[in-house]
């Protein structure tokens, strides 16, 4: 069944980004040097230029169905080589925000309850705690990354390199008021 | 009092669909007639021969003084009405035309508002022309000969004409010889004519024409004057070769000693010696000397090319001379300069051995080039047994520049084409798009598809040697995303040939200035309209033709040439010219002899007069900008048609102070 | 005497130890003073970006503005950190709305931000603020040529774009060669390492990670030298679970450039935590 282009998906993902730069993404003339450049697009199932022009063609379904945005790694080298000026990396931040929002994305992927719990921790400490952050991935990993998970895990602590005890900052309180101004109600909480 | 007529155009619907034009024609013969208005029309379609008709029937028969025509802008049809005036035996710049439609109708929306505006507008027209006087266009004559700066395909096509016509030209060229970029070049698309079959004929021609004074090794310094009338003084740089008794028989660069890196015409890629013809096919034949690498003039030894000469034609004392020239037109043919492909460090330009650009692919290629025409890796000795050609690199890319530079799709072409014919090896052209507009080009591209080009529509993202497998071991990796499939690729390759842009010449700025005239942001020459009018600058008698204009391939090229000299030739045949006569002068009484105007003027227009203190304007190369009148801190500085009493009475007129508030209409 | 405001970040309380133990060790050698940040809390990371935008500039900027507090410039080890603060300081500056609407939440904190401050990644204070040449004249004991990897990583570098040194930097070689090591010319010197892929997408993490070794390996290093703390995990932590995956046999010691500049400063080995590597780099400061 063909399909006709729909713009609205393309506006509400532009929204989402509260300061960024760079140009539209109507802009992009699908060169492919974000592709071609991306160290994880083989691991994707749509390449970053793909997932452009399906955001500008409105196919907001098969956009949040694949994984790429989620695969990002955030290292910005698709963004200081467009010749377009058009901040990818931005893009896929935009997206991964609009999945959280909409509770949105493919199954099965990690990215998603590991932010979660990353935020979690931060709203309710000030800092992070990489052993509280270990249930939101290490029951999706096969057997054997599983194991090497717990190995490392041991030698760090071994070494002295394993946070055992939680952090929290000293103006807590302020500091949640804080988060409050931003996000009112509900939010990560 | 002025006997002064007002139209006013209906334009179809476009004026009088927000204004009410009867209106405003009855409010300017009633309010206005205190002012002189002694009729006010309104009509469908000023412009037509019957609107003009009627402008000219009332100069005529009511004897009128002054015109007003309220319609579009001046820039469309001022000289229409000008022109009907003058038929009619009125001057013709005692007539204005105000616009009621760019600057009212096109820009209201409320007819009330827009009705009252164009009133305003009329009455300010009216004011003004009562202050304007008969002016003349100034005649101006034309020196027949001609100045081309830069011996490229476009200066020489463009002297060549000019020669041919009859009139004296100077070719004047940077390099020692003629023949520009081309020269460099194995061969051209999408013909693969070789490069320098067809050039060289017209080189000899004009190196042998008795109309063409050629001028190599030399440079223009100064360029004075105006239209018709240029003086230009250029510097003929010491070439240390007598050359009434050169031969160019060659023995001198045979048996000098000194070797040197050539990068200019072999880009690099090879050697010349200290005294050099940058070719073989030079025109002129003549060699040069160069100073900052010839052992005699470092250390004060060798002169082995003075103990060789059959002719005794070295000469280490020579001197640069520097002459001066009077010509009536100026044509700039100064060509481009390539990328500097280091900026892109991602592509391993200068890092990477074997990543070359087009234009150092292009000396592997030619039979006179450094490998004698073979395709050879850095090595000199191994053919590579696969190729890329990497499309946009510096073009195309907010980054770098934003503008596509024409001919790297068919250059790219040219290369796959020549890699198959000579190595056999296998060939990807890395490309966004594939622009291959013209004559003959879409055909090329077929026959290179034919050929068992891969086409790789990707732009390319890096070229790196981390080897991830045996088969990448000891290559150059094209990273790209094969955007047609969707998967990102990695091609081990043996060479990577860069289309590196078309840039303007690095010091075009400078030369602008020189000759007055202006460079875009990119830096290429402005031309006067890029659709109508390509070849003329807004400097009347200097033409631009060629890739100064922007990157374009060699008919374009040749095209531009053949036009401006069509354009110097028209002006020569008619051996005088008449100038728009709106000029600014210098009241001297007024000029305190400060001299901000001097550099102010965009056109180097303004003189100063050391013994009295004063600055004058050159009337004929003035244009009429009205910086300086502006800028003059004694307002000693007026304009012709554009007088501080006509722009202020034009100030009063739209503020209808002078209307006359109790007339009625009739 | 120079002196800057430190921001440590989270993973340098235990995991990067030796990366927050050597910086100050190394400052202090140099006579440069790093003054830790009063009640710092976490960047966000890259993490905090996936949830809410303006709340992730909110903590950021909370720590910019206790940095600001001090008056000094900020210096941070991490570069995501470093890109945190950068950009939110970019950002507020370029947009008043957003400035507001982030101090209206940090007054809760009776902080403020202004963009009075320069923020620093702690390679840049060392290779550019204190200088190849400076550093040079402090060396006591050469590293006598060892092979250097110099691995910038992504985030120190981009997203900003002045482009000749975004692609193909200089100043860590020349740290490097200041301090007597011999940095190779290490073609994936800013290609990612994977970040937190290590955990959302292990595969492609390590096969990323997989490649930089490889690359160094085959170059000819003898160890990595990072600048940040997500950096050195992942290519050291995870070199047994990239051989078993891909089955290879990699094993190279990484180290933080400031453990590297320390011993040629004559700190003792203890204090920057050498001996807390998962992958021993004794063998190859065996000679030193």
């Amino acid at each position: 069944m063909s399909e006709t282009y729909t713009f609205t998906f393309m506006k509400e993902v532009s929204s989402l980004l509260h300061a960024a730069d760079g140009n539209p993404f109507p802009m992009c003339v699908q060169c492919g040097t974000c592709s071609g450049t991306c160290p994880v697009a083989a691991y994707m199932d749509y390449t970053p230029r793909q997932i452009i022009a399906m955001v500008n063609a409105g196919l907001k379904e098969q956009v949040m169905e694949s994984n790429t945005f989620w695969y990002c790694a955030s290292c910005y080298h698709c963004t200081v080589r467009c010749p377009q000026n058009i901040s990818i990396t931005e893009l896929m931040y935009a997206l991964q925000r609009y999945s959280i929002w909409k509770n949105k994305h493919q199954e099965g992927l990690i990215g998603p309850a590991f932010a979660e719990a990353f935020a979690k921790t931060i709203v309710r400490t000030g800092r992070t705690f990489e052993p509280i952050l270990a249930p939101s991935y290490i029951f999706s990993f096969k057997l054997r990354e599983f194991f090497n998970e717990i190995q490392n895990a041991t030698e760090l602590m071994l070494k002295g390199r394993l946070p055992l005890l939680p952090p929290r900052i000293k103006r807590l309180e302020n500091f949640k008021r804080m988060v409050r101004r931003i996000i009112p109600m509900g939010g990560v909480e | 009092m002025e006997k002064i007529g007002v139209y006013v155009c209906h334009c179809g619907t476009n004026i009088a669909g927000m204004v009410d034009v009867q209106e405003v024609a009855e409010w300017a013969a009633s309010r206005l007639k205190v002012r002189g208005v002694v009729i006010g029309r309104e009509y469908k379609f000023m412009c037509s021969s019957l609107g003009q008709e009627l402008i000219e029937k009332d100069i005529k028969e009511l004897g009128l003084t002054r015109v007003v025509v309220a319609a579009c802008s001046p820039h469309l049809h001022e000289n229409t009405f000008r022109t009907a005036c003058k038929r009619a035996g009125l001057n013709p710049y005692l007539c204005e035309l105000v616009s009621i439609r760019e600057q009212v109708s096109w820009v209201h929306t409320d007819k009330d508002v827009a009705t009252a505006k164009a009133m305003a507008v009329v009455s300010g027209g009216v004011e003004r022309v009562i202050h304007q006087v008969p002016l003349e266009p100034m005649k101006v004559s034309i020196h027949p000969d001609t100045l081309v700066v830069g011996g490229g395909i476009a200066g020489i096509q463009a002297a060549l004409e000019i020669a041919d016509a009859g009139y004296k030209v100077y070719l004047v060229e940077r390099e020692p010889s003629i023949g520009g970029h081309m020269a460099q070049f194995d061969k051209t698309f999408p013909t693969l004519d070789c490069a320098a079959c067809i050039l060289t004929p017209k080189m000899v021609q004009a190196g042998t024409h008795p109309n063409i004074e050629l001028l190599t090794w030399s440079e223009v310094e100064k360029v004075d004057g105006y239209v018709g009338n240029f003086t230009a003084t250029i510097r003929k740089r010491a070439r240390y070769v007598k050359t009434d008794l050169c031969t160019g028989c060659g023995i001198c660069w045979e048996k000098c000693p000194k070797k040197v890196v050539d990068d200019v015409f072999e880009a690099g890629m090879g050697t010349r010696k200290a005294v050099y013809t940058p070719f073989a096919q030079a025109v002129p034949r003549y060699p040069v000397i160069d100073r900052p690498n010839c052992t005699y003039f470092l250390k004060g030894t060798c002169k082995a090319c003075e103990k060789f000469c059959p002719t005794a034609a070295i000469d280490f004392t020579q001197e640069d001379e520097l002459i001066t020239v009077e010509v009536g037109n100026i044509i700039l043919a100064i060509g481009y300069d390539t990328f500097d492909a280091h900026r892109i460090a991602q592509y391993g330009y200068g890092r990477l051995p074997n990543v070359i650009t087009s234009i150092e692919f292009e000396r592997l290629c030619n039979a006179s080039g450094p490998t004698n025409g073979e395709i050879l890796l850095k090595d000199g000795k191994t053919k590579p047994k696969a190729v890329g050609i990497v499309h946009c690199v510096g073009s195309r890319d907010k980054n770098y520049n934003e503008y596509c530079s024409a001919i790297c799709c068919m250059q790219g072409l040219k290369f796959a084409h020549l890699v198959h014919e000579r190595t056999g090896a296998e060939v990807y052209n890395f490309y966004i798009d594939m622009r291959t507009a013209f004559k003959g080009y879409e055909e090329f591209y077929q026959r290179v598809l034919e050929e068992g080009t891969h086409f790789i529509r990707g732009k390319v993202a890096e070229v790196n040697n981390a080897a991830r497998n045996k088969d990448e071991e000891g290559k150059l990796i094209v990273q790209v995303e094969d955007t047609l499939v969707g998967v990102q690729m990695r091609i081990p390759l043996d060479m990577v040939i860069l289309s590196v842009a078309l840039e303007p010449r690095h010091d075009a700025k400078e030369t602008a200035k020189r000759f007055g005239l202006s460079c875009s942001a990119d830096g290429w020459f402005i031309e006067k309209h890029p659709k109508l009018d390509p070849v003329a600058t807004m400097t009347e008698g200097i033409y631009i033709a060629g890739c100064v204009q922007g990157p374009k391939d060699i008919p374009a090229t040749v095209v531009q040439g053949a036009a401006a000299a069509a354009r110097a030739l028209g002006k020569i045949h008619a051996k005088e010219i008449a100038l728009e006569p709106f000029r600014a002068s210098v009241t001297e009484a007024q000029c305190s002899g400060c001299r901000i105007c001097n550099d102010l003027c965009p056109f180097n227009a303004i003189l100063f007069h050391e013994d009295k203190m004063v600055s004058e304007i050159n009337a004929a190369l003035c244009q009429g900008c009205g910086t300086c009148v502006a800028a003059c801190p004694a307002g000693a500085i007026s304009g012709t048609g554009f007088s501080n009493e006509q722009v202020l009475a034009q100030i009063e007129g739209l503020l209808l102070l002078n209307v006359d508030k109790n007339a009625v209409p009739v | 005497m120079k002196e800057y405001a430190y921001f440590p970040g989270c993973s340098l309380e235990k995991l990067a130890v030796s990366y927050h133990t050597s910086t100050l060790e190394t400052s202090k050698k140099l006579g440069v003073k790093l003054k830790e940040l009063d009640d710092w809390n976490c960047c966000g990371s890259t993490a905090y970006f996936h949830i809410d935008e303006l709340l992730a500039y909110t903590l950021t900027a909370r720590n910019l503005a206790i940095a600001e507090k001090t008056g000094l410039d900020v210096v941070a080890p991490c570069s995501a950190c470093f890109k945190n603060m950068f950009f939110t300081a970019v950002h507020m500056k370029k947009d008043p709305d957003l400035a507001e609407h982030i101090n209206f939440a940090l007054e809760e904190d009776d902080l403020n931000f202004s963009g009075n401050i320069r923020i620093r990644h702690v390679l840049e204070m060392f290779a550019q603020d204190i200088g190849a040449e400076e550093i040079k004249s402090k060396v006591t004991h050469p590293l006598e040529g060892i092979k250097v990897a110099p691995y910038y990583g992504c985030q120190i570098l981009r997203p900003r774009k002045d482009h000749e040194e975004t692609e193909n930097p200089h100043y860590f070689e020349e740290l490097l060669s200041a301090i007597g090591a011999n940095p190779i010319e290490y073609s994936l010197k800013t290609r990612c390492c994977g970040g937190s892929l290590i955990i959302s997408s292990r595969i492609a993490a390590l096969s990323m990670v997989r490649n930089l070794l490889e690359c160094a390996i085959n170059q000819g290093a003898d160890v990595i030298a990072t600048a940040c703390p997500m950096c050195q995990v992942n290519l050291e932590c995870y070199q047994q679970s990239v051989n078993q995956e891909f089955g290879t046999q990699l094993s190279i010691p990484i180290l933080y450039f400031t453990q590297l500049l320390g011993l040629a400063l004559g700190v003792p080995k203890k204090k920057l935590g050498i001996g807390k590597e998962l992958v021993s780099a004794s063998p190859v400061l065996a000679a030193l």
